[in-house]
């Protein structure tokens, strides 16, 4: 019989690139989930281990440097540590960077939480001649130290035992505390006298913590003390001490605690750690002092932004194309098996189109992030806001926003996505709204309807790039005011690691992928599907039965007429199906809408069929071409578009204003219900969600007006 | 001077921050505080943010928060430049 073991939970902690991310890999193996933390979009890292008669649950915490929590993700890993939900941590220090690291482990040691600290990356510090005196640091530190190596696998045993020896209290080290100047300490173990005996509180909380981060005037800490019954007294006296230690002008108690805590792990490393006399070139600089240098910096830039556009598109063309494919054969296949009607119609237009419309995105995300888990993964994602910050921050943006906004001449859905890489609320949604400014790939074939139409063939090209430049411009704009408005003031300061560059394991770069695809097919698969059935039985409802039996007796009649060579009956039959399906289409509810928003799209030059393809261009922007191809009877395959532009050519509502009207309107209004909804995902409002649809909404509706009525002017 | 006023190359130590904003917060986070030494690398091409190494660990942040810290030359980058500044 299997014994049951007894669990320990435990919680990874330590600074951003530390290779906490690959510690947790080499402890937790195959045994990870990825799920995420309630109530906000931060992915949550939780694995298990089986050692000895323990299991071990695994939380890889969000990368901090210190408890001072900014992000949604810092704010988490602090809460966690500080509510003391884990029964062990595990404090990940950066072994060649150790006085960084000890910074935390300083604020991790005065929360009194049974800890482990686990030097990382000790293969490098063996390798860079770095020598630590672990037993000293251990003293230093009060707990056990172990050096490991995630990337090479060394110490991850020795790691296990240590967890498992702190869990059980068989500890060797003395505790030691983060010893501060006295006035502080003097402070904190009067107030802690007071906190501690809120028994409730203790049963969560350090009373030295809470302590100090009340003198250090936190907020989290004041708003959950201030709740309590000691709070008389504790409020009192924590105002007194302030003011006490502030008395000697020597800066408040906040400055001198970070003061204090800086003197300890200054003073620990320069204790324990012995570095090489002469500092060599490491591999890092070499390839920095080409990567970003003056001359080269740019242009590398723009070449990586190139690959990383070429990979994702080019190479996902081809599955898309396969993924297309098998939804036309699944379509076909249908149409075979289920006979005429609104079933059939159902599956093959509705579902099939439906969910193919979201899987289609599938290799597109895929290679994104395969992509950018990478550039993040080596560390020239930093690199790459460095070099491009400069120009972003001038229209009110952040160097980590151009990487989105280049995903956005390819897919909205994934340039939403990679949004998440910003941290500031203010940026992420500034980048966000603008970002479908970016001409996206599936309103190409209205521009190459429009443009090839209406333009000679040598302008073609010229006034396709003028539409991007012009999308382009307009996402710089808009990304321009609302950082000075809306999103005012809420701006990430550029205040950035640049990490040490490493080859990402390849475990790592999959499972970064593959959780992006996942969530994005979990989160937007079932909304997407039912937003397409909704607009699927807009453009279908209400059937009119008095069309379909006027036309029913046409085929019969032409079918039956003997003067027609059995030759031509085919094609005529199919032209009265397409009249058909037109008719169908202009009295179905998309025709209504079409119609009865006519007045609105009027001052734009459009007339209510202009109207009902952009409606239906909702589900998706190539839908535009192939509803305008129903709409002119000439089937909505979209396979014919020679004869659709010659329709066009002699159709008098689309004159040439009115066709520079209506690529613009197409270039910036809402983008497809797959992108919608993923925006309202990413970014987790409805006001948001609603404020953006306005926006686009209106702006296209504006330039578009302004476009038409210039035009009109210039060519009269 | 300035921490913004400084050359690649140049090494020096920080003398004071601006206190009270996130900026320096998340600097001391970081291992920028007072005391702390360190050399300037390089600028990005467009001329902000520069990159400074403390210790082994690389950092970037704009002209204008680096406008914020005061610090003390410890070491030309450019030794011509040195006497140059110094006349």
């Amino acid at each position: 019989m299997v014994k049951k073991r007894t669990q320990i939970s435990v919680a990874l902690a330590g600074n951003p690139n530390s290779g906490k991310t690959s510690l947790f890999n080499a402890l937790s193996g195959s045994h990870m989930k990825v799920g995420n933390w309630p109530g906000v979009t931060v992915e949550k890292y939780e694995g298990y281990a089986d050692y000895g008669e323990y299991r071990l649950r695994i939380t890889d915490l969000p990368g901090i440097y210190s408890m001072e929590a900014y992000t949604p993700e810092e704010k988490i890993a602090r809460d966690f540590l500080m509510e003391k939900m884990s029964d062990v941590v595990v404090n990940v220090a950066d072994g060649t960077s150790l006085e960084r690291s000890l910074y935390l482990t300083s604020q991790l040691m005065d929360m009194e939480a049974p800890m482990v600290v686990a030097i990382n990356m000790y293969d490098e510090v063996e390798h860079e001649g770095i020598k630590i005196d672990f037993k000293l640091l251990q003293k230093l530190i009060g707990c056990h130290v172990v050096p490991v190596s995630a990337v090479k696998n060394t110490g991850i045993k020795a790691l296990f035992d240590h967890i498992i020896r702190v869990y059980e209290k068989k500890i060797e080290v003395l505790k030691n505390k983060t010893e501060y100047r006295e006035q502080i300490e003097d402070a904190v173990a009067e107030m802690s006298r007071i906190i501690s005996s809120d028994r409730e509180l203790m049963e969560k909380y350090s009373a030295r913590w809470m302590a100090l981060r009340l003198l250090e005037s936190d907020q989290t800490a004041y708003t959950l003390l201030k709740e309590r019954a000691i709070w008389i007294k504790l409020g009192r006296l924590a105002e007194e001490k302030t003011r006490l230690i502030e008395a000697d002008g020597q800066g408040g108690a906040r400055g001198k605690i970070t003061a204090d805590r800086h003197a300890f792990a200054r003073g620990a490393v320069k204790e324990t750690v012995m570095l090489p006399r002469e500092e060599k070139k490491t591999l890092t600089d070499i390839i920095d002092s080409f990567v970003i240098n003056r001359f080269v910096g740019i242009p590398f830039f723009l070449f990586v932004m190139w690959l990383l556009f070429q990979m994702t598109f080019t190479l996902g063309e081809a599955p898309m194309k396969w993924i297309t494919s098998l939804f036309t054969f699944l379509s076909v296949s249908a149409v075979r098996i289920i006979p005429a009607g609104l079933a059939r119609s159902i599956i093959v237009d509705g579902i099939l189109a439906g969910v193919g419309g979201v899987i289609v995105f599938i290799p597109n995300i895929l290679l994104l992030f395969l992509g950018l888990s990478f550039l993040e993964g080596t560390g020239y994602m930093a690199r790459a806001a460095f070099v491009a910050d400069k120009f972003f921050h001038k229209i009110g943006l952040h160097g980590k926003s151009f990487i989105p906004m280049i995903t956005g001449f390819g897919c909205s859905v994934p340039a939403f996505m990679a949004c998440r890489t910003l941290k500031n609320r203010g940026d992420r949604l500034a980048t966000m709204m603008v970002i479908p400014f970016m001409s996206c790939g599936a309103k190409l074939p209205v521009y190459v309807l429009l443009v090839g139409a209406f333009f000679p063939q040598r302008a073609a090209g010229t006034m396709l790039f003028a539409i991007y430049l012009f999308g382009v411009l307009m996402a710089m704009g808009a990304a321009k005011l609302f950082k000075s408005t809306v999103f005012k003031g809420e701006s990430e300061p550029f205040v950035m690691e640049l990490p040490v560059y490493r080859l990402p394991g390849l475990q790592y770069i999959l499972v970064q992928m593959w959780i992006k695809a996942w969530m994005y097919m979990k989160k937007a698969g079932t909304t997407i599907l039912a937003a397409s059935i909704i607009i699927w039985a807009l453009s279908n409802f209400p059937v009119d039965g008095k069309i379909n039996a006027d036309y029913g007796a046409k085929a019969k009649a032409v079918a039956a007429d003997g003067s027609i060579k059995a030759g031509d009956k085919p094609a005529l039959l199919q032209a009265l199906e397409n009249e058909r399906l037109s008719e169908q289409l202009k009295n179905s509810y998309a025709g209504m809408i079409g119609r009865g928003i006519e007045p609105v799209i009027r001052p734009l030059g459009f007339d209510w069929r202009i109207g009902v393809s952009l409606v239906a261009g909702i589900a998706a922007k190539e839908v535009v071409v192939s509803t305008m191809g129903t709409i002119f009877a000439l089937g909505g395959s979209g396979k014919d578009t020679e004869a659709l532009k010659e329709k066009l050519r002699h159709d008098n509502v689309f004159t040439l204003p009115a066709v520079l009207s209506m690529i613009v309107f197409v270039l910036l209004y809402v983008p497809c219900i797959a992108a919608t909804v993923v925006f309202h995902k990413e970014s987790g409002e409805l006001k948001t969600t609603l404020f953006y649809i306005a926006f686009s909404m209106g702006t296209a509706w504006v330039m578009a007006f302004l476009v038409y009525r210039i035009s009109l002017m210039l060519i009269r | 001077m300035k921490m913004s006023e400084l050359r690649s190359g140049d090494k020096a130590v920080v003398i004071s921050i601006v206190q009270g904003t996130e900026v320096a917060r998340r600097l001391s986070d970081m291992g920028l505080t007072k005391g702390a030494e360190f050399r300037v690398v390089r600028k990005a091409p467009l001329g902000d943010p520069i990159e400074i190494k403390i210790d082994r660990f690389l950092m970037a942040l704009r002209v204008e928060e680096a406008g914020q810290i005061e610090v003390k030359l410890l070491e030309s980058g450019r030794k011509a430049k040195k006497v140059k500044s110094n006349g």
